[in-house]
């Protein structure tokens, strides 16, 4: 699994897609395929983005985006994960934004101990950081 | 030795910094001679806050650490301090600014706030053998706020800068990986004699 973070609108996803030269309908967009099947598995890897986007809609329905991204993870090794970096700010007011900054950290945490490598992109430039 | 770790929410700045700090008081006199220090800045109003201390405290167990709590005046910490050699690990900033900016009686502008902590935290790096300071980035998220918030904002900015000065290593952690953004001249030499 490879991890790309990074702030709003610094050219994450146009990265990941020159870099390994795929196309932007390979792209899951803030969701989980559920069921893969074998014509999607062919176009691997993977390509999962805005993954905070998904982390907030999974705590709103209840969810445990933890558990939930491990176990995806556990049947799809081979993916390429995108998220927006929200913890560098003032803590938010409101306690649900609070949590959902704080887990989506916290999520990047383990994420990046998975992960084969992590890149961080900067003006549309990545940092490789592990 | 003074360190200063900086990083956002849920970054997972404050277990790095425990880990710098636990190889600090190794490395330099064998760990039973050097006393390690926590100085807890944060003032505890409800249940969220008791949940945070508590998560942190599990994190130091068995660690090792003496807890100071000092939510003001953070070189004050150094009365309540034994003799002999000792480690500090001070979390963490944001705190500190916020309580220094609004819970004093007389409210302080941005710059006396700066000011008072970057002395005070001068005086902890040299009386202490080691430091390790985490502080936040509170910078990123692009919106405006109000004009409270937006001064607090400033004062953490000028303090950051101000010990990234002070400090010997200045290290970011991003999603639990440490980025170095300043190093020891020690270090900085080898790391250009390699390249």
């Amino acid at each position: 699994m490879k991890l790309i973070i990074g702030g709003t609108a610094q050219g994450k996803l146009v990265y990941v897609l020159q870099k390994y030269g795929l196309q932007e309908n390979m792209v899951w967009d803030g969701s989980l395929p559920n069921e893969i099947n074998d014509i999607e598995r062919k176009r691997n890897p993977i390509i999962i983005n805005h993954l905070h986007q998904w982390i907030k809609n999974c705590m709103i329905s209840g969810g445990c985006p933890e558990d939930e991204i491990m176990s995806f993870l556990d049947c799809n090794e081979d993916c390429i994960l995108i998220c927006d970096e929200v913890g560098n700010g003032i803590v938010p007011i409101d306690p649900f934004e609070r949590e959902y900054r704080e887990r989506v950290g916290r999520i990047l945490v383990q994420l990046a101990k998975r992960a084969d490598e992590v890149e961080r992109i900067i003006c549309g430039i990545g940092q490789k950081i592990k | 030795m003074m360190v200063l770790v900086v990083g956002g929410s849920g970054s997972g700045k404050s277990s790095y910094a425990e880990e710098v700090a636990v190889s600090l008081a190794k490395e330099s006199v064998g760990e039973i001679a050097m006393k390690k220090y926590y100085l807890a800045t944060m003032q505890v109003f409800d249940e969220e806050g008791r949940d945070k201390v508590e998560r942190h405290r599990n994190l130091r167990k068995g660690k090792g650490f003496f807890t100071i709590e000092q939510p003001t005046r953070i070189s004050d910490a150094l009365e309540k301090m034994g003799d002999g050699d000792s480690l500090a690990l001070l979390e963490c900033i944001s705190n500190l600014t916020a309580n220094e900016m609004f819970s004093e009686e007389n409210a302080k502008t941005k710059m006396q706030v700066a000011e008072n902590i970057t002395q005070d935290i001068k005086m902890l790096k040299e009386q202490t053998n080691h430091l390790v300071v985490v502080s936040n980035n509170v910078f990123e998220d692009g919106n405006t706020y109000d004009e409270t918030t937006t001064e607090y904002i400033h004062a953490m900015g000028m303090i950051n800068q101000k010990l990234a000065a002070l400090a010997d290593q200045v290290v970011e952690v991003v999603a639990g990986i440490p980025v170095i953004l300043k190093l020891p001249y020690r270090n900085s030499v080898l790391i250009k004699n390699r390249l």
